[in-house]
């Protein structure tokens, strides 16, 4: 895969404050890559900027190759960009609002019905082809809003929070969008608060904080830099010593704790740190089979993107 | 045909260059605006009042002339056409007041409310030039315009059943409308393309229009007031200089009115009978030729409205700081 969304050096001033600093970032050809941060981190302005509606102050966007600053049209017919408000035309049916983008794309008039009908299709508004676009729901007009995206075929979506606003089933749809987008072969670039959004569908995450980005990778780099322990939960139905002996002699195993010992029903509850990985883990569980513990239950605090978070942030406004 | 390996290759289909009409056709912001604007009953109520207004000064015209003539109007030749030029400049006038007050109304708002509704930073991302945005505004709202002219030149074509006015008296009258219909839409345009809200760009566009239709008119007459004094005494060669500046600097003002223009045109058509120039004696000497002030006011007018237009698209192509 190539970096499609090339960040560099890119650096945001308005007036003496700092809006963006410093930021280099690369976003790989088809992924899905979340870009997170508090309120005034600067993803709005390095989204703006991608989008070629903000000049930086220092540095410079490629995408696709193109430079926002040297060919903001190439730029434009790379991407499709989706912004956090959806801006209303009145007395405009759904499917005259996409006519509109599509020829403000220049896709000819003979082209333009055929590839209304299957957008509308595919975000599941088909329905709705001849209802004002006003009357629509919030959430249909996100889904609007990305068909709107989607007009001129772009490589790259930049949403900047799509799901902000929706009820739980429509953010459940949106994300279902996105990921069949990105099987289609698009990169998605979306900024979001909503870290369990992230955590479901992000190939890529970029946190950002004040203008600095503070931590970025895969989920699982992330997590593994972040938050390198995670906690597990045993229960057995017997032999809670040998359990404990046993764990104790695992390399990457710290703190075993024996929470109750045993009980009436001589079940043992145990938790112990552990810093490996996944596959780690499950050798944890089979040794502990292997050597006759009776495992009832083995839960890993997943380390979600909630702990990443609060460990890669220090709470700090630009 | 082959390239020089031998391997055919394709030709490449020579494609025309769209005509200047196709060009206005394909403008998504044309059509876009077109339709809202059609949609519904409101062009057609606007319309109907605007004719039936139109009408209503028509009607009260010839009223006042049948009730103040001692003969039948249809008698006199002379009441007849003192009709014939009532009527046509009473409906031109109303026209040109239409055009002071609905072109700002329609395009004091055109980027502004871009803005306002959040498409703005929408269709800046898309591949539509920013020149393409701006004539599309100018030529959707300059449409509606022409419409509204154009549904009025039946109650122009009445003058002609009473005598009085001749054929370049209307196309001068029309060329002044189309003319003063493209700059006031441009001002408005202007206004709108740097102010993020509609009402600063409209009360602007309104206040440029009241002015230049009004307030200069009123400062001529003031000034020729203030200095009416000067041309009763002897001629002195300051007096003479007084007198140049003065015309010079009134005619320039003409030409710059619609109305003035309107006005000056018809009395060097009844005076010299040429639509082209004139003769003017000052009171105190000089003999000068000038020009039909229709024909600098064309030329004004339209470089003006390509200045704020041009303006106006450096304004929307600028990337936010």
């Amino acid at each position: 895969m190539s970096a499609i969304i090339e960040i560099k050096e890119l650096t945001k001033y308005y007036g003496s404050r700092k809006a963006v600093a410093n930021l280099d970032l690369t976003v790989e050809e088809g992924e899905i890559f979340g870009f997170v941060g508090p309120n005034g981190a600067g993803k709005t302005s390095t989204i703006r900027i991608m989008a070629t509606l903000l000049q930086s102050s220092k540095g410079d966007i490629l995408v696709a190759g193109n430079s926002v600053r040297t060919n903001p049209r190439g730029v434009r017919s790379a991407i499709g960009y989706m912004p956090d408000y959806f801006g209303v035309y009145n007395d405009m049916l759904v499917w005259e609002y996409l006519d509109f983008f599509a020829a403000c794309y220049k896709i000819p008039p003979s082209a333009r019905s055929g590839l209304i009908n299957d957008l509308l299709e595919l975000v599941d508004l088909g329905h709705r082809k001849d209802d004002p676009v006003e009357g629509l729901s919030r959430g249909m007009k996100q889904r609007l809003s990305i068909a709107r995206t989607l007009i001129h075929d772009p490589q790259v979506l930049i949403l900047d929070e799509p799901a902000s606003g929706l009820d739980p089933r429509a953010r459940v749809e949106i994300r279902g969008l996105m990921v069949q987008l990105s099987e289609m072969g698009k990169t998605i670039f979306f900024s979001t608060h909503i870290l369990a959004d992230v955590a479901e569908i992000c190939n890529s995450v970029g946190i950002i904080e004040a203008g600095e980005l503070v931590a970025s990778g895969s989920l699982e780099e992330l997590q593994k830099v972040l938050v390198p322990q995670q906690e597990i939960q045993l229960t057995l139905l017997s032999k809670g010593e040998e359990a404990e002996a046993l764990l104790k002699a695992m390399p990457g195993v710290s703190e075993v704790q024996v929470l109750n010992g045993n009980n009436a029903e001589g079940r043992v509850r145990l938790t112990f740190g552990f810093s490996g990985d996944d596959s780690a883990i499950s050798g944890i569980l089979a040794a502990l089979v292997g050597a006759g513990i009776p495992v009832l239950h083995f839960n890993s605090d997943t380390r979600d993107m909630e702990e990443v978070f609060m460990r890669a942030t220090k709470g700090l406004v630009s | 045909m082959t390239d020089i390996t031998g391997t055919p290759v394709l030709e490449e289909k020579r494609t025309a260059k769209p005509s200047l009409w196709q060009r206005i056709a394909q403008n998504p912001v044309v059509l876009k605006e077109l339709r809202g604007r059609m949609r519904g009953g409101r062009a057609f109520i606007l319309l109907t009042i605007y004719l039936i207004l139109a009408s209503a000064v028509v009607a009260l015209v010839f009223l006042g002339f049948y009730a103040s003539s001692t003969n039948n109007v249809y008698s006199s030749a002379n009441v007849r056409q003192a009709l014939g030029k009532t009527v046509f400049f009473s409906v031109a006038g109303m026209e040109l007041l239409m055009i002071c007050f609905i072109a700002p109304a329609l395009t004091a708002g055109a980027i502004s409310s871009e803005r306002e509704r959040q498409t703005y930073d929408l269709l800046r991302t898309t591949l539509l030039s920013a020149r393409s945005l701006v004539f599309g505004k100018l030529i959707s709202s300059l449409s509606f315009l022409w419409l509204l002219l154009f549904a009025a030149v039946p109650l122009l074509s009445l003058a002609y059943l009473f005598g009085g006015i001749a054929i370049e008296e209307v196309f001068i009258a029309l060329l002044i409308l189309f003319v003063s219909s493209i700059f006031f839409s441009a001002v408005g345009i202007f206004y709108s393309s740097f102010m993020r809200r509609t009402l600063a760009p409209t009360v602007l566009a309104y206040a440029t229009a009241i002015i230049i239709v009004f307030g200069i008119p009123i400062l001529i007459l003031m000034t020729l007031g203030l200095f009416s004094n000067a041309f009763a005494y002897p001629n002195t060669p300051y007096n003479r200089v007084l007198e140049l500046v003065m015309f010079a600097g009134g005619w320039l003002l003409i030409t710059v009115n619609p109305l003035g223009t309107g006005l000056v045109t018809e009395l060097v058509l009844m005076n010299n009978q040429s639509i082209f120039y004139t003769n003017i004696s000052l009171p105190n000497g000089g003999n000068f030729l000038v020009i039909s002030p229709w024909m600098p006011f064309t030329v004004f007018y339209l470089v003006f409205s390509v200045i704020l237009v041009v303006l106006s698209v450096h304004f929307v192509r600028r990337v936010e700081q």
